[in-house]
């Protein structure tokens, strides 16, 4: 599952924040960006941002919606959820081994 | 800066403009476009170009119908050369033509090959075609369509048409008029019509069969599968072909005399008939082998940009590795 995530190159940072984003709700693009700059501090580019988008929507990670606007909201899926929860419990496993050297150090 | 972006859009894949060029545009339209964004969006229509994401779905379409369009081209060639064969039968039904086949062994190995040829082109039709009808009356049944079955219903119907005409000439029409001789005008104008009946009832078969299976939805996988068939389909009619030349060629050197009489189809001259019998068969059978080849070649084509795209998604899209 973390490697859903992980194995996206370039894109996986971008993919990780996407899928945090739409854990909270479905969004469109913009709001997308909003919110990953407001939560993450990172403010993606569009090119970045619908490219990581695309390599979700391929694997079944997150999902368009049906929408009569231009802007098309999306959802992250179950197996978005999964791959989502994987990657974050490696980090914490990772941030709570180095916060361990770090006191002992 | 916002119309330069709109532009560099248009540099992304057809496909991916066809999938996200709108809701990208609308949300290019709610920020502030900067220099870091065109270069950003610059480098997306690169990655898009590299690691397409987004299977073009109109070349799908394409592909799938360039194979329907070699299925349905091998069915018409096939159309021509049973058609060109069943003049053929009519010609050599007669004695002189089988004591020739019996006395030569080129003549009669050639008449052979003729129907074995035959033969394997009908079941090769048949395995090719049955599957693609099986599967477009499924799909009109399925989503309530009437057009492909009544479409399907006119072989059967011409068919028995064009039995029922024959046998009422037979029947009614030929002894009224005291069973003319072969050069008679009321024979012949009865014959031409026969033929004309046949003719039409092929074109009218193969024409509905096409449009059928043009409206009827069947996936590619089929007429993928229907392609093997349909070049065995061609091979056999290029062997008839070369077979109905063999035999012409044989029968020349073996009773010339008969070669250049008149048994031909309503006893015009043999060779004359023999030639148009040739030549109906050699473009049928020509077409029938372009369409395979044409319909190979675009597998072929389908498979590499298939493999090429598993290549890329396997070597990780593209990109370098996290550490």
């Amino acid at each position: 599952m973390v490697k859903e995530v992980s194995g996206l190159g370039r894109f996986s940072d971008p993919a990780l924040f996407i899928l945090v984003s739409l854990a909270g709700g479905e969004k469109h693009g913009y709001a997308m960006m909003e919110d990953i700059g407001a939560t993450c501090g990172v403010r993606l580019g569009p090119g970045t941002l619908y490219g990581a988008l695309a390599r979700l929507e391929r694997r079944g990670l997150a999902e368009p919606l049906v929408s009569d606007e231009r802007r098309k909201p999306y959802r992250i899926t179950a197996a978005g959820a999964s791959a989502l929860e994987a990657k974050l419990r490696e980090i914490e496993g990772f941030a709570r081994a180095g916060l361990g050297r770090l006191a002992t150090a | 800066m916002s119309w330069l972006l709109k532009r560099i859009v248009r540099l992304y894949p057809r496909a991916w403009r066809e999938r996200y060029e709108e809701e990208f545009g609308a949300m290019l339209e709610e920020r502030p476009a900067s220099v870091s964004d065109v270069y950003d969006v610059a480098t997306g229509a690169l990655d898009a170009w590299l690691f397409p994401q987004v299977i073009h779905e109109r070349s799908v379409a394409l592909i799938g119908s360039r194979m329907r369009r070699s299925v349905l081209l091998v069915l018409w060639a096939w159309a021509g050369v049973m058609a060109a064969g069943v003049g053929f039968q009519k010609m050599t039904e007669y004695e002189d033509f089988v004591r020739a086949a019996h006395e030569s062994a080129p003549v009669g190995v050639a008449f052979d090959a003729i129907v074995v040829g035959a033969l394997i082109a009908l079941v090769a039709v048949l395995a090719g075609g049955a599957p693609i009808i099986f599967a477009a009356l499924r799909n009109a049944i399925g989503s309530g369509r009437k057009d492909v079955p009544l479409l399907l219903c006119v072989p059967p119907i011409t068919a028995g048409i064009f039995v029922g005409y024959v046998l009422v000439l037979v029947r009614v029409v030929d002894p009224i008029f005291g069973d003319p001789a072969v050069h008679d005008p009321v024979n012949v104008v009865l014959f031409v019509s026969i033929v004309v009946m046949f003719m039409l009832a092929v074109l009218a078969s193969t024409a509905s069969v096409s449009a059928a299976v043009g409206r009827s939805g069947v996936g590619e996988r089929l007429y993928r599968f229907a392609l093997y068939p349909a070049a065995l389909a061609a091979v056999a009619m290029v062997v008839v072909s070369a077979a109905t030349v063999i035999w012409g060629l044989a029968l020349w050197v073996q009773d010339p005399a008969l070669f250049a009489g008149d048994d031909g189809i309503l006893a015009p001259p043999t060779a004359a008939s023999w030639l148009v019998v040739v030549a109906v068969m050699g473009c049928s059978a020509c077409t029938a082998v372009a369409a395979a080849v044409s319909g190979f070649s675009r597998l072929q084509a389908t498979k590499t940009s298939r493999s090429k795209t598993r290549r890329t998604l396997r070597r990780g899209d593209g990109a370098r590795r996290s550490p």
